[in-house]
């Protein structure tokens, strides 16, 4: 193995970079890490090279432990997206630089020189000064450069995000073709799919600091693991069905399950469809074919060769999409199709089937709880509620002063999460502040819920600067990016959902989670609608309220609408629970911009402040 | 119509650069001819007995002694200064970078006045120089600090923007490909800022060249012993020996030209620079 990563983990500040990346780059092998700006990809090459440390982990070269070394004495050729030449030095004398470092004959240096220059084809431009060259001859010189003294590994950070298109093409060609003739083990990255399919033997996808799935780019491609994967490599939908009698069954559909993925009635499974996979007719496919059902072409683009459509197809029961993400008061779903030119999309209705597909195991949620350590176990009791019907994993976070206290922190966690039967969730122990480590730890690690519960049962408002409630609560409900549970009362089955859909401000973050956490728990919800005077709500809240009952019918989930008169809007939401007696309560909480300008809503605490069972507040950013 | 705009576009030009030669013969070309006047107006032999006398000589050479002196010490601290400013991080930077330009805000006199209270008689760190065997007070050494006092910002203020603009990634790469530090500096990260480097070094001699003030303070201004080509002038000028005062000053003034236009030179031949 010519590159080993173990482990490799890397912090600047509090935020987690990267985060436990393991790696094997075979000898002579092309790997591509694939991922957007800020997923922490340029900082795994250069601490590869040496130019930054890793907090933790090993990185090997052919066997050699590199981990502590300097980069002189790595022996790696780097490519950096800037060129980084020499502007003062010739063309040759860039070329021979690490050659004189390494005290080679004058001979030997002009040879490698005049090879290397053939190599990338800079022949004769030896003498000429950087400044002479184009963009693409600098990264040619670059190259050249990096591979004079031989190195081990050949690293290249967006070696061509500077350069035009064409050049790009031209230069990734020679690349390509250089790396093959010298054998040289290379990574390169970039957050350039065509640039990652074409050169690279494998590829790796990184989020956020984590290695998602490694591969050959069309295994990717064609069989993702992660819907995330799916949806990041090319375009397609993907759409949640549920599996019977061993097939995945969307709707009509029904489509065979591959091996490895679960199976048994009623298990979540996936669907990636392509737009190249799409077909479009306009007489009824025949049988056995696989139909998704009749659709209205939206738009469509003509991009010479081809043709993109965009249908809007009906709501199919029982299946849900996830990516692309639908509009709010959307009933149906999307679907993009690619379409040979000289097929006309006459007539706006048109069958849809498909020509291929992939089907993916569940998304797998993940939930954080916080616990104390001492008091009671409700919070875990419902996290375990959740993990089951959910089939989400669960991790449990406690807070210590300092590592002293860690083992026996961790000893009390144990029992806790036996008491509550929430044996298959991971315990974190973090230290600091609690409400702090909550929100870094979710900026390292994103989490779909956070469980917590506040210190008192009930809690006076009568101090306004204090939030009416613990510290801690109140300062996570004010920065956390995922819904925060905030554990109420004792006993709750989470079968009566109260989604409060607060007047004057349409919260549709709240109706869309609330009614993708009832579909999953099969719960009853209740839209509430609190009005001050006794009127019928106003035509803004009525379209409103038509909109998130259309969203919660595409989730499959009746939802009937209450109207209620009340002085304030807390009150009469926290009338409502008590009297219909529900087990959650789902508010609208900040959304990213007034989150640092404002204080969390005057309902929104007070509802969390005076209700008896579980309140759910979501952040209005949540998708 | 355009050809109106045109004229009268080249008409203010045309007045704006009257204008900037007016400005630039008043304060530039004036003075240069009345010092030169000034110098020859008896004739050559005057200029060149006065030129030559032991006290001028000496003066001329203490000058340039100092002034060297001054200009390596400012280069090498000065670019580690610029260094330290540019590329690390740490408490009281700012502070740091506030007190680069103390020089310029000082008077010279006050400068050479604190040196005085450092090291005169009863100074704070006479001691520390007595036991060294150093006389700094009425001295070279201490004129050399005085000199080097002045002229501390030119470099590190030259050097800065251009150690920041570069970056670090070309001193990256250069340690990839196994360079030390050392040789990253010499090879790499030097080349790249001879230029501003250059600049600030012509500055800071042309600038120790003329100083005065904080020398006079700290020499005392001996004659034949501890007087600069400056001194040397205001001495001429006290004891009424005009001849002696402008002849110093054309050379000092033609020595300080040569500098400016050998680095003008220079930059133009390569065809580089600012």
């Amino acid at each position: 193995m010519s590159i080993v990563l173990e482990k490799i983990v890397k912090r600047y500040g509090r935020q987690l970079i990267v985060d436990r990346v393991s790696l094997e780059v075979a000898d002579g092998e092309f790997f591509v890490l694939l991922g957007a700006s800020g997923s922490g990809k340029s900082t795994i090459l250069r601490m590869i090279a040496g130019l930054a440390q890793p907090d933790g982990g090993r990185i090997l070269l052919h066997g050699r432990d590199v981990t502590g070394l300097p980069p002189q004495q790595r022996d790696t050729g780097m490519v950096f997206q800037n060129y980084s030449i020499f502007h003062h030095m010739s063309v040759s004398e860039n070329i021979e630089f690490g050659l004189k470092i390494r005290k080679k004959p004058r001979a030997e240096r002009r040879a490698k020189v005049e090879q290397l220059l053939d190599l990338v084809g800079l022949a004769g431009l030896g003498s000429r000064l950087p400044a002479q060259l184009s963009g693409g001859q600098q990264q040619r010189v670059a190259v050249a450069r990096a591979l004079a003294y031989e190195p081990n590994v050949l690293l290249l950070d967006e070696p061509f995000g500077a350069l035009d298109v064409k050049i790009r093409t031209q230069l990734r060609r020679s690349l390509k073709e250089i790396q093959k003739k010298l054998g040289v083990t290379a990574i390169l990255v970039t957050h350039d799919q065509e640039e990652a399919f074409e050169l690279a033997d494998r590829i790796g996808i990184l989020e956020r600091g984590r290695l998602l799935e490694v591969g050959e780019g069309e295994e990717l491609y064609a069989r993702p693991k992660s819907s995330f994967v799916a949806t990041f490599l090319g375009a397609g939908t993907v759409l949640v069905g549920s599996a019977s009698s061993g097939k995945a069954r969307f709707n009509t559909l029904s489509l065979p399950i591959p091996e490895g993925i679960p199976r048994e009635d009623g298990a979540r499974v996936q669907l990636l469809i392509r737009p190249e996979h799409v077909v479009l007719s306009r007489e009824e496919p025949p049988g056995g074919a696989a139909v998704l059902g009749r659709g209205t072409v939206l738009e469509q683009t003509f991009n010479g060769a081809s043709r993109r459509a965009t249908l809007r197809m009906p709501h199919m029961p029982a299946t849900r999409q996830i990516a692309p993400p639908i509009p709010f008061g959307e009933e149906g779903f999307l679907v993009d199709a690619v379409v040979p030119t000289d097929e006309p999309l006459t007539g706006r209705e048109v069958w849809v089937s498909l020509r291929s597909w992939h089907i993916l195991g569940p998304p797998v949620p993940r939930l954080m709880v916080y616990d104390l350590g001492s008091g009671s176990t409700e919070p875990l009791r419902l996290a375990k509620q959740l993990v089951e019907k959910l089939e989400a994993t669960a991790t449990v976070l406690a807070v210590a002063d300092g590592p002293g206290a860690a083992e026996a922190l961790r000893e009390r966690h144990k029992r806790r999460q036996d008491e509550s039967d929430l044996t298959g969730a991971e315990l974190r122990i973090r230290y600091g502040e609690a409400a702090d480590q909550i929100i870094s730890e979710q900026a390292e690690t994103p989490y779909e819920m956070v469980i917590l519960s506040p210190s008192q049962k009930r809690f006076a408002i009568t101090d306004p600067r204090a939030d009416g409630m613990g510290g801690l609560t109140g300062k996570v409900l004010q920065q956390s990016r995922a819904p925060v549970l905030v554990v109420k009362g004792e006993g709750s089955r989470f079968s009566k959902i109260l989604i409060c859909t607060a007047a004057g401000e349409p919260g549709k973050s709240d109706v869309r989670v609330g009614g993708r956490l009832a579909r999953r728990l099969r719960a009853s919800v209740t839209l509430l609608y609190v009005n001050a005077r006794e009127e019928a709500p106003g035509p803004l809240a009525r379209v409103h309220l038509e909109r998130a009952a259309a969203t919660l019918r595409s989730l499959d989930v009746e939802g009937d609408i209450r109207y209620r008169q009340a002085e304030t809007a807390s009150a009469g939401i926290l009338a409502e629970a008590d009297e219909g007696a529900f087990d959650l309560i789902v508010v609208g909480g900040h959304g990213p911009g007034s989150r640092k300008l404002f204080k969390l809503s005057d309902v929104t605490k007070q509802v969390v402040a005076g209700s008896d069972c579980p309140v759910l507040v979501v952040p209005s950013d949540v998708k | 119509m355009s050809k109106q705009t045109k004229r009268r576009h080249s008409m203010s030009e045309w007045a704006l650069i009257g204008a900037v030669v007016l400005y630039a013969a008043v304060l530039l070309v004036g003075p240069l001819v009345s010092i030169l006047w000034g110098a020859l107006s008896e004739g050559a032999a005057p200029f060149v007995r006065e030129i030559t006398s032991p006290n001028a000589l000496n003066a001329i050479k203490l000058t340039l002694l100092l002034s060297v002196g001054a200009t390596v010490l400012n280069t090498v601290f000065g670019v580690c200064i610029a260094w330290v400013l540019v590329r690390d991080d740490f408490k009281g930077r700012q502070l740091i970078n506030g007190l680069v330009d103390l020089p310029f805000a000082v008077s010279p006199v006050i400068a050479g006045l604190m040196l005085i209270l450092l090291f005169g008689r009863d100074g704070w760190f006479t001691w520390v120089t007595d036991s060294l065997g150093i006389k700094m007070v009425f001295a070279w050494p201490g004129m050399l600090l005085a000199t080097a006092f002045v002229s501390l910002p030119f470099v590190t203020r030259e050097v800065m923007p251009v150690l920041a603009q570069i970056g670090t990634e070309q001193e990256n790469a250069a340690y990839t490909m196994g360079a030390s530090s050392w040789q990253a500096f010499w090879h790499v990260t030097l080349p790249s800022i001879r230029w501003g480097l250059l600049y600030g070094v012509s500055l800071t001699l042309a600038r120790a060249i003329g100083e005065f003030g904080a020398v006079l303070v700290v020499s005392g201004g001996v004659s034949g012993l501890t007087e600069t080509s400056t001194l040397f002038i205001f001495r001429s000028l006290d004891d009424r020996n005009y001849v002696g005062a402008y002849s110093m000053a054309l050379v000092l003034a033609l020595i300080s030209f040569t500098i400016l236009m050998l680095m003008e030179f220079f930059k133009n031949r390569t065809g580089e620079g600012r």
